[in-house]
C-alpha cells in the first residue's frame, strides 16, 4: 500500500497485529453479506440444479429421477413452443427497441429548448412498473380500444391484437419497447455526449452528409453501447413475464406462453417443482449461450 | 434406494434442510390454551364490507358460545386460489377450515378430515341429496355443503325482442336458429370466455355434458373429453365463433364486466353469468331465465360451496365451527347476497316472490358441479389453451382435443 | 436477488466489469449537451421534422399514462372512444371505492415496507462488504468477491424455486421477513459499492486509523459519509426495483393482507373489478414513484449512465 509509506513505519509486530486486525475487520464486514449469499444465492443456485434431477412435489415423497426431467423437457411440445415464443418476442423487441432508443437519442441529442423535458418524458416508462402499465395496455389493445381504432384507420388488422395468435407477440413487444426504450436512449445519449463535436465538424467540412456522418463517426462511437444494450435487452426479453401474466395469461392458444411463464405455471400452479427447476436450468444455459454468441458476433472489435 | 433418495432430497432443498425448523402443521397454535381456528374464505359475498361484516358477526356469535375457541376468518381472492392454498399447505401455514368447491375436495382429499367425522346426523339428513352427492369422494362425505348455485341459460329480454323472440332458447339448435337473425340486428347470440384462468366448469364443460360427454373416463384414469361428444361440442362452439355469433376478444382475456358486450346489452344469452351480475346493466325486468341448455341432455353448471376441515389443527373446535356456520339461520347471510341457494331443505325460502330465483332454483336438479378428479384443475390448464387454438382455427377441434387429452393423460398418470 | 422481470433502470454490470477495476463513479455528470456547433445546427426543415417526430414519440409515450389517469377518473361504465378520453364528467368515485372497500391502503403500506427496508438493508450490507472488498486485506477476498459477482450471471428464476422452498420451510411465507430477506443478497450493489470505494484515497482511512478510530467508527464516521452520492443513486434504484417487483411478492405473499401494490393490482384485474377501479389502483401505485422521479430525476438518470457506460 503506497499510502502507508507516507506515515512513520510501525514496527513489525505492531504491523502484524494490525494486519490481523484488518483481516478480522474485513471478514466481519463481509460476513453478513456472505451468509445471505450462501443461504439465498449459492444454496438455491445449487439447489435449483439438484432439484432438476428429482420429482419434488411439496408434501410428497421425493425420488431421484436422474435425467428424467430433461428427457421430458426435450419431448415436451409446450417447452419448445415456449422457447419459440420467447425467441420470437426477443427478436421482435430487442432490435426494434434499440432502434427506437437510437431514434430518441438522436432526436434529443442536441440541447434545445425543452430537450431535457423530452428526455424525462421518454424515460418515464422505465420507472413505471409493467404490471401497472399492463392494466391500461389491456384496454388499449382490446377490440374497441384505441390501438384497434388506429390500426383500422391505417388499414391494418383491427381486431384485438391480444386475441390473435400471430399479433399477440408484436403487441407484447410493443409494450416491452414502450417500457424499455427510454433506458436505451439514456445509455446512447451518454455515449454520444462523449463524442467530440470537432470530429463531426471536420466531417462536415469534408462534405459528408448526415447519413455518412452517422455511419462513419456516430455509429462507431456507439458500438460498445449497442453491444451493451443488446446483451442487457436480450437477457431482459428472455425473462418476459409481467406483461404476459397481466395481459394474455400465455394465450391465445399458448401463443404468448413464454419460458418464464412456463416456469411459473409449472412451479406454482402445478407444483411440479422438479420439472420447473429443469426449465430454469434450460433458461440459464440459454441465457449464457446467447450472451456468448452476442459477445462473439457483436463484440468482435472490442 | 430409499435412503439415497432421502439424502438427495435433503441435498436438493439445499440449505433448507440444514435450517429447517419442524414445519408447523396446520395454522393453529394454541395461544393461551385457546384453540385457534383459521378459516379461509373467498368473496362469496362480493361486497367486501358486507363480507367482512358477515364473517365477523358470525365469529363473535360463535366465540360467545364457545369462549375457548378463537376463530380467525380471512378472505382471499378467487384468482389463483389453488396456488395459494397449496403453497400455504406446503409451508405448513394452511388453514384449519376453508371454503372449497367439489373438485377441490378431490384434489385436497389427503389433507382433509371427512365431514362424516363431525357432521351431526340430524344435519346430514337435512341436505339436498344432490348437494351431498357433489361432495362425496370415494364414498365419503368430504365437506359440509353451505350453498348451491345454478347457471341456467339467461337471456336479455330486450335483445330477444329485437328479433321477435320472447323466451330463452332451450337447445343448441334453437340458439343457432336465432343467432343469424341476432347478428343481422347487430347482436351477439352468446358470450364465451376463453380466458385460460376461467374455469372450464362454467364455460366449455356444460357444452360437453350437454352433448353427452364427460371430462374423465369413468375410472378417472383417462381424459374423455376428446370423445365424439367433445368434438361435437367444440365444433359447435367454433362454428358460433367463426360466424361472429360471440364477441371474439373474450377468447384470450376476460375484461371487467362493465366493459363487455354483455354489459353493454349487445349479447342475447349467456350460461356463464348470474342474474346478480347483469341486473345492474340490463335492468332486472329484462332478465329471462331459461332452462339448462340441451343437445343430448339438459345440463347446467352449478356449484356446491362447502366448508372443509383440514388436518393438523384442533379438529374438534373446527368441526364445531363448521357445523355452526352451516346452520340455516347462520348461512343465510352468506347465501342470499349472491343469489345462491341453501344446501339444506330445512331453511326458509330465501327468495319468496322472486320469479328469477324461483326459475333458477328449478335448475338445481340438472346441475353438474364439474369432475371430481385429483387432476381436474391441472387438466383445465392443458385443455383451455387447446380450446383457444381450435377457436382461432390453428387446429381442428379433433386435433386440439386429442392433443389436450394426450397431455392430460400424462398429468393424470403423474398425479396418481 | 435481481429484479424479476423488469429491471429497467437497474445499475447493471458495466461491460468493463471483467476487464479491470475502473472505478465507477455515479457522481455528477454532464447531462446537457452543448449547443450544436454552427455547422451542425439543424435547418428550419430539420427543426420542423424533429419537432414533429418528438411530438409523435411523446404522445406515444404519454398516452398510456393519460388514459390511465382519465379513465380512472370516469364513473364506472363501459369505455367509449373517443368520448371517454376527454377529461370531463370526472369523479373520484373509483378512488373512494379503491381506498375504502379494497385493501389498497394496506398494499401501499406493504410496498413501502418492502421497498424501504430493502433499501436500507441492501445499502448497509453492500457498503460494508464493498468497503471490505475494496480496502481490507483478508484471506479469500478475491475468491469471495468474484463468486459474489458470478451470481449476477445466474438468472433470478433459476434460484427462485429453491429460495421459495427454503423460505416456506423456514416459515417465511406470507411474512415481511420472508419477502425481504432473500432480496438483500444483491450482487450488483456489492459490486458497485466496491468499485466506488476503490476510487477513494487510502490516506483518509489510514489517517483515521492512526487517530485511534475503531473499524466500525471508521466505517460509520468516514466511509458512509463519503458514499453519499453512490448511496443516493443506488438507493433510488433498489427502491425502484422493489417498488415494481412482481414475481417474488406474487409467490411469497399469500393473503390479501400481505400483497404488495403490483400483486394487489394484478389481483384486482383478475377478479374483474371495474376498470376504473383497477386503473385508480394503478395510479395510486404510480404516484409515489412519479413524485420521486420528479424530485430526484438526477439520481435515476445519473445512476443509469454512471453505472452502465464506462468502458
Amino acid at each position: 500500500m503506497a499510502a502507508v509509506a507516507e506515515h512513520p513505519r510501525p514496527d513489525r509486530t505492531v504491523r502484524g497485529s494490525l494486519r490481523r486486525k484488518e483481516a478480522w475487520a474485513g471478514l466481519l464486514f463481509v460476513l453478513p453479506c456472505l451468509v445471505l449469499f450462501a443461504v439465498f444465492r449459492f444454496g438455491p443456485g445449487l439447489g435449483g440444479l439438484l432439484l432438476a434431477f428429482t420429482d419434488y412435489v411439496p408434501g410428497d415423497v421425493t425420488h431421484f429421477t436422474g435425467l428424467e426431467n430433461f428427457r421430458r423437457l426435450v419431448a415436451d411440445p409446450l417447452f419448445w413452443s415456449a422457447l419459440k415464443v420467447t425467441v420470437v418476442y426477443t427478436v421482435l423487441a430487442v432490435p426494434v427497441g434499440i432502434g427506437a432508443s437510437l431514434g430518441l437519442a438522436l432526436l434529443t441529442r442536441r440541447a434545445f429548448r425543452g430537450s431535457k423535458l423530452f428526455r424525462s418524458v421518454f424515460f418515464l416508462p422505465v420507472v413505471t412498473s409493467l404490471v401497472l402499465a399492463s392494466t391500461v395496455f389491456v384496454w388499449i389493445f382490446s377490440t374497441e380500444g384505441p390501438w384497434s381504432a388506429v390500426m383500422g384507420f391505417l388499414g391494418l388488422p383491427d381486431q384485438s391484437w391480444l386475441s390473435d395468435s400471430v399479433l399477440v407477440l408484436p403487441a407484447l413487444a410493443l409494450v416491452g419497447i414502450w417500457s424499455r426504450c427510454g433506458y436505451g436512449m439514456l445509455i446512447l445519449l451518454a455515449r454520444l455526449q462523449d463524442l467530440p463535436a470537432e470530429l463531426e465538424e471536420a466531417a462536415l467540412v469534408d462534405g459528408a452528409g448526415p447519413v455518412q456522418r452517422f455511419r462513419h463517426i456516430v455509429a462507431p462511437q456507439l458500438r460498445p453501447a449497442f453491444f451493451f444494450l443488446a446483451v442487457i435487452e436480450t437477457t431482459n426479453s428472455f425473462q418476459v413475464f409481467d406483461a404476459v401474466y397481466m395481459m394474455t395469461g400465455g394465450g391465445p392458444a399458448n401463443a404468448s406462453y413464454s419460458l418464464v411463464f412456463q416456469l411459473y405455471d409449472t412451479g406454482f400452479k402445478y407444483f411440479d417443482l422438479g420439472y420447473a427447476s429443469a426449465i430454469g436450468c434450460a433458461l440459464f444455459v440459454l441465457t449464457v449461450v446467447v450472451a456468448l454468441v452476442q459477445r462473439a458476433v457483436l463484440g468482435k472489435e472490442k | 434406494m430409499r435412503t439415497r433418495t432421502a439424502r438427495l432430497t435433503a441435498a436438493a432443498t439445499a440449505v433448507a434442510s440444514a435450517f429447517t425448523l419442524a414445519a408447523c402443521g396446520g395454522g393453529s397454535d394454541a395461544a393461551g390454551g385457546k384453540a385457534t381456528v383459521t378459516t379461509w374464505v373467498y368473496p362469496v359475498i362480493n361486497d367486501e364490507k358486507a363480507n367482512a361484516a358477515y364473517w365477523s358477526g358470525l365469529e363473535k356469535k360463535f366465540e360467545k358460545a364457545n369462549p375457548d375457541v378463537d376463530v380467525k376468518v380471512s378472505t382471499y381472492p378467487w384468482a389463483d386460489r389453488d396456488t395459494k392454498l397449496t403453497t400455504a399447505l406446503a409451508a405448513g401455514k394452511g388453514p384449519d377450515v376453508a371454503y372449497l368447491i367439489p373438485d377441490q375436495l378431490a384434489a385436497y382429499r389427503r389433507n382433509l378430515v371427512p365431514a362424516d367425522e363431525y357432521m351431526p346426523a340430524d344435519a346430514k339428513a337435512a341436505y339436498r341429496p344432490s348437494a351431498l352427492k357433489a361432495v362425496t369422494v370415494d364414498g365419503r362425505t368430504m365437506a359440509t355443503p353451505v350453498l348451491m348455485s345454478a347457471y341456467p341459460l339467461m337471456c336479455n329480454k330486450k335483445v330477444l325482442a329485437a328479433v321477435g323472440a320472447d323466451t330463452a332458447p332451450t337447445s343448441w339448435d334453437e340458439l343457432a336458429a336465432l343467432a343469424p337473425r341476432l347478428k343481422k340486428k347487430g347482436y351477439y347470440a352468446i358470450t364465451y370466455s376463453g380466458d385460460t384462468t376461467a374455469t372450464l366448469n362454467m364455460t366449455y364443460y356444460p357444452l360437453l355434458w350437454q352433448a353427452g360427454g364427460e371430462v374423465f373416463s369413468a375410472d378417472g384414469k383417462q381424459a374423455a373429453f376428446n370423445s365424439d361428444a367433445g368434438v361435437t361440442a367444440l365444433t359447435w362452439l367454433k362454428n358460433v365463433t367463426d360466424r361472429g355469433w360471440t364477441p371474439k376478444d373474450l377468447i384470450t382475456k376476460t375484461p371487467s364486466i362493465e366493459q363487455t358486450d354483455l354489459a353493454k346489452g349487445k349479447v342475447a344469452c349467456t350460461w356463464q353469468n348470474t342474474p346478480a351480475e347483469v341486473a345492474g346493466f340490463w335492468g332486472k325486468e329484462n332478465i329471462v331465465i331459461g332452462s339448462a341448455l340441451t343437445q343430448q341432455k339438459p345440463v347446467a353448471y352449478g356449484t356446491v360451496g362447502t366448508l372443509a376441515l383440514f388436518k393438523g389443527g384442533d379438529t374438534g373446535a373446527a368441526g364445531k365451527w363448521i357445523s355452526f356456520v352451516a346452520q340455516p339461520e347462520n348461512v343465510a347471510g352468506l347465501v342470499e347476497p349472491g343469489g345462491y341457494f341453501g344446501a339444506r331443505t330445512d331453511g326458509t325460502d330465501l327468495y319468496p316472490g322472486d320469479a328469477l330465483q324461483q326459475a333458477t332454483q328449478k335448475v338445481l336438479d340438472s346441475t353438474d358441479v364439474g369432475p371430481l378428479n385429483t387432476a381436474a384443475r391441472d387438466v383445465m390448464g392443458v385443455l383451455a389453451p387447446e380450446i383457444q387454438s381450435a377457436l382461432l382455427g390453428k387446429a381442428s377441434p379433433k386435433q386440439a382435443l386429442d392433443k389436450a387429452a394426450a397431455a392430460a393423460d400424462q398429468i393424470i398418470a403423474r398425479k396418481r | 436477488m435481481a429484479p424479476t422481470t423488469q429491471a429497467p433502470a437497474a445499475p447493471v454490470e458495466p461491460p468493463s466489469a471483467t476487464t479491470g477495476p475502473a472505478p465507477v463513479r455515479p457522481g455528477r455528470r454532464r447531462t446537457t449537451a452543448p449547443e450544436a456547433p454552427a455547422g451542425l445546427r439543424p435547418t428550419r426543415t430539420g427543426k420542423l421534422v424533429r419537432a414533429v417526430l418528438l411530438a409523435l414519440a411523446s404522445v406515444a409515450t404519454l398516452f398510456p399514462f393519460y388514459a390511465m389517469v382519465v379513465l380512472s377518473l370516469h364513473p364506472q361504465g363501459a369505455v367509449e372512444l373517443p368520448g371517454s378520453l376527454f377529461p370531463w364528467r370526472l369523479t373520484g368515485e373509483a378512488y373512494t371505492e379503491v381506498l375504502g372497500a379494497r385493501d389498497v391502503p394496506r398494499w401501499l403500506f406493504n410496498t413501502v415496507v418492502y421497498s424501504l427496508v430493502s433499501v436500507v438493508g441492501v445499502l448497509l450490507l453492500a457498503s460494508l462488504a464493498g468497503y471490505a472488498f475494496a480496502k481490507k486485506r483478508f484471506p479469500g477476498r478475491e475468491t469471495m468477491f468474484w463468486s459474489f459477482l458470478s451470481m449476477v450471471m445466474v438468472p433470478y428464476h433459476v434460484t427462485m424455486i429453491p429460495t421459495f422452498i427454503l423460505i416456506s420451510k423456514l416459515g417465511g411465507v406470507d411474512t415481511y421477513w420472508g419477502l425481504i430477506v432473500p432480496t438483500l443478497a444483491n450482487a450488483q450493489a456489492v459490486f458497485l459499492m466496491r468499485q466506488f470505494i476503490l476510487g477513494l484515497p487510502d490516506e483518509i482511512f489510514e489517517a483515521a486509523r492512526l487517530d485511534g478510530c475503531g473499524e466500525l467508527q471508521i466505517f460509520f464516521r468516514i466511509v458512509l459519509p463519503l458514499l453519499k452520492p453512490v448511496l443516493a443513486t443506488l438507493g433510488t434504484f433498489v427502491f425502484l426495483w422493489h417498488w415494481n417487483d412482481f414475481l417474488w411478492p406474487l409467490i411469497v405473499g399469500q393473503s390479501a393482507e400481505m400483497r404488495t401494490l403490483t400483486v394487489g393490482i394484478a389481483s384486482l384485474q383478475q377478479e374483474q373489478v371495474p376498470l376504473n377501479q383497477v386503473l385508480a389502483g394503478s395510479v395510486i401505485a404510480f404516484v409515489p414513484i412519479f413524485s420521486a422521479y420528479l424530485v430526484g430525476q438526477r439520481y435515476f438518470t445519473e445512476g443509469v449512465v454512471g453505472s452502465a457506460v464506462k468502458g
